[in-house]
């Protein structure tokens, strides 16, 4: 009986060291990431650095042409050195997007002189988890909050709760639905964005302006309802629908998951065989799409992504998707940031904040070496 | 004493780990063991201890449901169509659990008169069940509801939120149906030893619809607090929360073959998957670390019961 009861705690000490030795680690494993993505863009770097050096600084000439542009939107820059302490939440870092963007909000903390702490989901469609992480959060001590919301409605209670403590809310990237805040008595304190519509369109005019017998194209949504999604099939939409000669042939929400998207571009062609060009409302999509016209051995079909990822970097070198939307990671989180200590430091933005957007496709893809 | 102790040395080790978990995050974490935090944890297990007070009682009837988190999703589904509708709060409340028992009570009919196996049956169900929410809302989710149905997700009376005062009644009100009363042993004989039930004349018929409508009226309480919590029913909802229940029925000691339950260890098992989430959450640990906690608990607490099987077995050679 005795060794009954010893079993029970040697399991429950070995659990325990288990336990601690998970704490321990707790920094490990992103240090570890973020150590093997320096070496990743430093590989990239050397590698081009003999015969790209102009181009490596085109990229960074880019990038400080698009944080001027940013500066100019934000109206002024913020004191730094006041070492704000400042809570992040994301969507999920299974995306690589939003591990490259907590990638990024901590670089620019750095270099702000500021503290961050980056919050998360457990995946990209649990909105509870992600409303139970920013509950989480509230009594933590922050300054201000940047939140990036999986649906317009899920992080709401949260908000409102953020509110009653007085802790400015910042929204980056996809909206939270404003009217149901406001029904909660809720409110932002400031928003920065991109201009979803616009990826959208602007994707549709360079797909079709390679198409000049027009013909037919459609679209793979992401998650019903996100914004993002929302955002990128209207704008995409209404420039098909505008142009003449193009049909929209069929518009199936893939709710960001790889499978999905791939089930759906074999579908599609099945039926509209003839297409001309998919538009991925991400990136992860258009890869999925990528492959299901490789088996199908088509390679009539263009193929635009959003986010423009590393996958999307190589598969538009490589000559299988066309163009990827992107826009400076680097800066965006920076000017979040930067929003964030303007606030606390008392400064209001009544209209939102919104991101320079460029298209990244086959012909321009060798001057983005450096981009970020 | 000792029988006691061997008895419940899965739910001790529980608390034991338990105990070391909130020790462990008080010494890394200024914000754990604050009032607010505190709150918050509850809150977030709350839905997740009422469903799996539901399914603790039908795994100790002898049989799962892999068509609860479906059920969520449709009776939050229904529950915001009958608001969009213009229907008062308590009366499309009140339609959204009866769907819930309904829809238990059709998976009780089906597992007992059709004899197929029950997690075949109830996996088709449950594709069925996610199929019509889908097909219902098209793929979006419904949003907005007025504030008196939001109350029910995020009100608060003083400092406690509803959704922990209901999930506080399941287990208040399952402990006696469990153990004390007739229905619950029953229910448990249902698994345990059912030849001997019919056998004596109980129509098992009975307890085995009756156990699965009381998981439907659960999955249908958590869809309203958690509809009315995002204020949004998306057909999405609901997805492999009735694995995550079952995890923490088995974790806590109810015996997968039946027979044998613990409404406690179930709490503890979700309070104790509910603390570690928090805890990563607040030490900013990537959430895949989750999944490897829950895997390895599960495993250590299902391992020292199996322990104990294996000692009583050498002691009767």
């Amino acid at each position: 009986m005795k060794k009954r009861i010893l079993s029970v705690l040697l399991a429950v000490s070995c659990m325990a060291m288990v336990m601690a030795g998970c704490g321990g680690k707790e920094d490990a494993p992103e240090a570890e990431t973020a150590g093997k993505e320096e070496t990743a863009e430093e590989a990239t770097a050397g590698e081009d650095e003999t015969d790209a050096q102009e181009e490596e600084s085109g990229a960074a000439a880019m990038i400080a042409g698009v944080e001027e542009q940013m500066n100019q939107a934000l109206g002024e820059l913020p004191e730094t050195g006041k070492g704000e302490k400042i809570g992040i939440l994301i969507s999920s870092t299974s995306n690589e997007f939003w591990g490259t963007m907590k990638t990024r909000y901590e670089e620019a903390a750095e270099e702000l002189g500021i503290e961050v702490e980056v919050f998360e989901a457990s995946a990209e469609d649990d909105t509870q988890g992600q409303l139970d992480a920013l509950n989480t959060m509230i009594p933590m001590g922050f300054d201000a909050i940047i939140l990036s919301p999986i649906d317009g409605t899920n992080l709401i209670p949260g908000i409102v709760a953020a509110n009653e403590e007085g802790i400015p809310v910042i929204n980056l990237g996809p909206g939270v639905d404003m009217d149901a805040l406001a029904d909660a008595n809720g409110h932002l304190d400031g928003k920065i964005t991109v201009n979803f519509e616009e990826q959208g369109s602007t994707v549709a005019n360079d797909m079709i302006s390679r198409m000049p017998d027009g013909g037919k194209v459609a679209i793979l949504a992401g998650l019903e309802g996100a914004g993002q999604s929302v955002g990128r099939t209207n704008g995409a939409t209404k420039v098909f629908e505008e142009t003449e000669g193009i049909e929209l042939a069929a518009t199936q929400a893939c709710d960001w998951d790889t499978e999905k998207a791939y089930e759906a571009t074999k579908d599609i062609l099945t039926a509209h065989p003839e297409l001309k060009g998919i538009f991925a409302c991400n990136d992860n999509m258009a890869l999925a799409a990528v492959r299901a016209l490789q088996e199908m051995e088509n390679k009539d079909v263009m193929v635009y992504g959003v986010d423009y990822t590393s996958d999307a970097k190589a598969a538009i070198e490589e000559g299988t998707l066309m163009g990827s939307m992107t826009y400076s990671s680097s800066v965006y989180t920076k000017a979040a940031e930067e929003m964030a200590m303007l606030i606390v430091q008392g400064k209001t933005f009544e209209e939102p904040v919104y991101l320079p957007l460029t298209l990244v496709n086959q012909d321009n893809v060798s001057d983005f070496e450096g981009w970020k | 004493m000792k029988k006691q102790l061997g008895k419940y040395s899965q739910q001790i080790f529980l608390f034991a780990a338990m105990v070391i978990v909130c020790i462990l995050l008080t010494i890394r974490s200024e914000y754990f063991f604050t009032w607010k935090n505190i709150r918050n944890i509850l809150e977030a297990v709350s839905y997740r201890l009422i469903l799996a007070i539901g399914m603790t009682f039908v795994i100790a009837s002898g049989v799962m449901d892999l068509s609860a988190g479906s059920i969520v999703s449709l009776c939050g589904v229904i529950m915001a169509l009958a608001l969009h509708g213009g229907m008062p709060v308590p009366a499309a409340v009140a339609a959204g659990v009866l769907l819930g028992i309904a829809l238990g009570a059709v998976n009780g009919l089906l597992i007992h008169y059709t004899g197929i196996n029950f997690f075949i049956l109830t996996l088709a169900v449950s594709g069925m069940l996610r199929g019509i929410s889908l097909m219902i809302t098209d793929g979006k989710p419904i949003t907005k509801f007025g504030q008196d149905f939001i109350y029910l997700g995020i009100g608060r009376i003083g400092e406690i939120q509803l959704s922990v005062l209901f999930a506080a009644c399941f287990v208040l009100v399952s402990v006696p149906l469990m153990f004390h009363m007739k229905w619950g042993g029953y229910v448990l004989s249902l698994g345990g030893n059912r030849e001997a039930l019919v056998k004596s004349g109980i129509r098992a018929g009975f307890y085995r619809v009756t156990v699965h409508a009381l998981l439907g009226a659960a999955a249908a309480v958590v869809a309203v607090i958690i509809t009315a919590r995002l204020n949004s029913a998306e057909p999405n909802a609901g997805m492999n929360m009735e694995l995550d229940a079952i995890t923490a029925v088995v974790m806590g000691g109810t015996s997968i073959k039946g027979g044998k339950a613990s409404i406690a260890g179930t709490a503890l098992a979700v309070l104790i998957l509910g603390v570690i989430r928090n805890g990563l959450t607040l030490m900013s640990v990537s959430s895949d670390y989750q999944q490897w906690i829950t895997g390895f608990l599960l495993l250590v607490s299902v391992l020292i019961s199996e322990i104990k099987v294996y000692k009583i077995k050498a002691l009767i050679k």
